[in-house]
This record gives structure tokens, C-alpha cells and sequence, in this order.
């Protein structure tokens, strides 16, 4: 018996140790990396329905706007001009043969004068000057055009966003139960670049002084206001005349 | 005011109280125990039955009980349950058939006692460990279960002292105390499966070496 006497020990201890750590490691990195519970208080979406969208609101980056835009306007006005450099030769030419014409026709009657030449020579010249103005004329009326288009572009923006700050505001506004739907709170609110309130200030009150302070709260409240993306706009907004009317009851 | 909870897995075990952690903690060493215990007894268990069937066979084909004795005795060690038992019992067989007036039933009994013995201890080592699988998975469920009643006992006496109590104080606590449910489930159910497991490839090896014990006994029983 004695060559039976032996201590049991059993086999494989380390690997076994090894893959016992390995199991426990990858269940807490599966834990660690798959569960992670998220507690993100959801904000209440807030949907607008416009009929029509400025072009400019599909590009999300705002920072980054500026630079091209303000880049792509100079060549604007420049563009037209040469439109209009287009345009104008052939009517130069034509009014340089009608301007010839009498030229031609001067020489002439009286030939034997010869102080009267260079009056002939300048003649052209004159026309040159006469006609690089009407081109440039041109050039300025198209130029004014292009600004009022762009201008009248820019108001329908900003009337745009007003209205819709004005909105956003009157959806915010908890309205006392007495408020009637002609009155009008007038404020002045002065915002800065990223839609956030400033200061708001009464500048015409409704009549209503309960109604006056909810649209102060709701101004408040409804930061940060909707803004256009193109920064170049901000001026407009700066200072901010808003209007609030009750909203319209059934 | 902001409920914003960051619930990863390891904020909220930062967060338990300090029995809850303990409970987690003790949970987490008896989780690796037993699986420690889970892949050597996979790795003993696989052993055994390699060798006990290598063994057989060469039993079966070996003609020469004394060669294969000299075979098994030398590399005793690593031949397996089996091959000790068949050593036990030829040892003792020797041993009884050289003292003369032995009749053969009195040698018989000596070999099975020597062969049983040997058995015992073979099933002894083979199952050593196997009990703390089965503590480990009828107990840690209970364990994780205190953690748990311990940690939302907390938090729901944190409770009592907000004026307004709403379902955001109390859920990160309860959430944090689940935690260690979770672990002592984690402990127990590979636990519970590995011990059934290794039980039932075990009895199968025991129900063999009883098998090749009495066949082995005839074998000798049949020797001159």
C-alpha cells in the first residue's frame, strides 16, 4: 500500500486560475462596455410648421457660415457688371456709328478750317468718356437692383425669424384668464448672438399688467430664441422689437 | 432641478453603501472561485475518463496481469484512477497469495478491501470541491439577496427625509442594490450548472470503476 500513498493534487490548477480571470474579466467588460444606462431627461421636442424655410437653415453649422457668405458677396455686384460690360458693347458701338456720322459728315463742309480738327479728335473721345459712364451707370443700376433684391431677401428673412420668435414666445406664454384678444404688449429685447435674452424691456404695455409680466416670463422662457443662421444677420436682431398678441381663442 | 444619472455599471457599485459593496465584493471573490474550481474539475473530470478508458483498454488487450502492473505502478501518477485501483487490488493480491494457507475467498475479500479503499480515495479527489460549487449556488443568490434588501432599505429611508418624494430619488438606489442580485445570480447559476454537470460525468466514472472492480476480480479470482 505504501507505494499507493501519494497527495492528491489536482491538475491543471494555473490554467484553470488563468481562465477563471478571463471569464471574469470579459464579463466586466461586457458589463462595463454594453451596459451603460443613459439617463438623459428628454426634452419636450418642439416642433415649428413654417410654410416656407429660409435656404440657409439647412446648413447646421452656424460658426462656420459666415466666412463663405461673406466671401460670396462681394463677387455679387461684380457679377452684374460684367453682365452689363456684355450687354453694353453692341449698344456702344451702335451709338459710337450714330455719333460717327456727324463726325463724318463735319470734316466735310469745311475742310480748309484746321483749328477745328482737334474739337473733331476729341470728339470720339468724349463719346468714350460719355459711354463708359452710361456703362457704369448701368453697371450701378443693376448693382442697386442686386442690392435691393438681396436686401428685399434679407427683410423677408428677418421678418421671418421675427415672426417666428414672436411665436415661440406667445406659445410660452401662460395668459391670464381676463386677457382679450386686441390687446398688444410691445417689448423691447435686447439678445445676444446664440438666441439667449438679454434684457427685456416693456416699451408698451397691454392693459393688461398680469399679461405684461406673463409675456415677460415667457420671453424668458423661450430662450434661446430662433435666430437665422447667417450671423451677418445678428445686427438686425440685436435689439429687438417684438409684438404679442393673445393667442387667437376658439 | 436636474436628474441627470450617469448609471454605468461601475458609478453604481461606487455609489452602494458599504455592506452592499461587501456583499459585491464577497460575491465577486466566490464568483471566481468557483470558477477556479469550475475549470479544474473540467480539466480533472476530462483527465479521468481519458485515462480510465486508455486504461481499459490496455487492460483488455494486455493478456499479462503482472507486466501491466509493473506498467502501471511505475508511472502510477499519471496512468489515472483506474490504473490505482487495479494496483491496489494486484498489490494486495500478491502480497496474500505468497503466504501460504490463504484460501482463495480470504484473498478475495483482502483485494476487494484493498481495491474499495482505493476507490474511496479516488472518488474522494474527484469530487473534492464539487460541495463548494453546490454552496456556492444555492447560497450566493441569498447573499446577493441581502445586498439588495440591505441597499434598498437605504434608499428609501434616504427617502424619508425629501419633502416631495418622487420615483427619481429612490430608483438609483434600488437600481445600485440589484446590483448585487445580479452578482449572486452571476455567482450561482454557472455554479449550479457546473456542479450538476461534473455530479452526473462523475457517478458515470464511479458506476465504471465498480464495473471494472468486480471484473477485475473475477480476472484474479480465475488466476492460479
Amino acid at each position: 500500500m505504501s507505494t499507493l500513498a501519494y497527495s492528491y493534487s489536482e491538475p491543471y490548477k494555473l490554467p484553470a486560475g488563468v481562465l477563471a480571470l478571463v471569464v471574469h474579466g470579459a464579463l466586466f467588460a461586457l458589463l462595463y462596455f454594453g451596459v451603460n444606462w443613459h439617463n438623459d431627461q428628454q426634452q419636450g421636442m418642439v416642433v415649428d410648421i413654417w410654410d416656407s424655410l429660409p435656404a440657409m437653415r439647412a446648413e447646421p453649422a452656424k460658426v462656420e457660415l459666415p466666412p463663405p457668405i461673406q466671401q460670396a458677396e462681394p463677387p455679387k455686384p461684380v457679377e452684374p457688371l460684367k453682365q452689363a460690360e456684355l450687354a453694353e458693347p453692341p449698344k456702344a458701338d451702335i451709338e459710337l456709328a450714330v455719333k460717327k456720322k456727324p463726325k463724318v459728315k463735319l470734316p466735310e463742309p469745311k475742310p480748309a478750317v484746321e483749328v477745328k480738327k482737334p474739337p473733331a479728335q476729341l470728339k470720339p473721345a468724349v463719346a468714350k468718356i460719355s459711354e463708359a459712364d452710361r456703362v457704369l451707370q448701368a453697371a450701378q443700376a443693376e448693382q442697386d437692383r442686386a442690392r435691393a433684391a438681396q436686401a428685399a431677401a434679407t427683410e423677408k428673412i428677418v421678418d421671418e425669424y421675427v415672426s417666428r420668435i414672436e411665436a415661440k414666445i406667445k406659445r410660452m406664454v401662460v395668459e391670464p384668464p381676463d386677457v382679450l384678444e386686441s390687446m398688444q404688449a410691445e417689448f423691447d429685447v435686447i439678445l445676444i448672438p446664440d438666441g439667449s435674452v438679454l434684457s427685456t424691456r416693456l416699451t408698451k404695455p397691454s392693459g393688461n399688467a398680469a399679461y405684461d409680466e406673463a409675456v415677460a416670463r415667457a420671453i424668458v422662457k423661450a430662450q434661446l430664441l430662433p435666430l437665422p443662421p447667417d450671423t451677418s444677420l445678428f445686427n438686425r436682431f440685436r435689439e429687438l422689437h417684438l409684438t404679442i398678441r393673445p393667442k387667437k381663442k376658439e | 432641478m436636474n436628474f441627470v444619472q450617469d448609471l454605468s455599471f461601475v458609478h453604481m457599485i461606487q455609489n452602494a453603501s458599504v455592506l452592499v459593496q461587501l456583499v459585491m465584493g464577497l460575491l465577486l471573490l466566490v464568483s471566481l472561485m468557483s470558477w477556479w474550481y469550475i475549470f479544474l474539475k473540467m480539466f480533472a473530470v476530462r483527465l479521468a475518463v481519458r485515462q480510465s478508458e486508455e486504461f481499459e483498454e490496455l487492460f483488455w488487450s494486455q493478456s499479462d496481469l503482472n507486466r501491466l502492473y509493473q506498467n502501471s505502478n511505475v508511472s502510477s501518477g499519471e496512468t489515472g484512477s483506474m490504473a490505482r485501483i487495479f494496483a491496489a487490488g494486484f498489490a494486495e493480491f500478491a502480497k496474500l497469495k505468497k503466504r501460504p494457507g490463504m484460501d482463495n475467498s480470504a484473498v478475495m475479500g483482502g483485494v476487494r478491501r484493498a481495491m474499495r479503499a482505493t476507490y474511496q480515495r479516488e472518488m474522494d479527489n474527484l469530487e473534492s470541491h464539487l460541495s463548494f460549487l453546490a454552496t456556492v449556488g444555492s447560497v450566493s443568490p441569498y447573499v446577493g439577496l441581502l445586498g439588495t434588501v440591505w441597499g434598498i432599505m437605504n434608499a428609501f429611508r434616504g427617502l424619508a427625509n425629501v419633502g416631495q418624494a418622487t420615483l427619481a430619488h429612490v430608483a438609483p438606489g434600488i437600481a445600485e442594490a440589484l446590483v448585487a442580485t445580479a452578482m449572486g445570480l452571476f455567482a450561482a447559476i454557472p455554479a449550479v450548472v457546473a456542479y450538476n454537470r461534473y455530479a452526473y460525468d462523475i457517478t458515470r466514472l464511479s458506476s465504471r470503476f465498480e464495473s471494472f472492480m468486480e471484473e477485475f476480480s473475477n480476472v484474479l479470482q480465475r488466476q492460479p
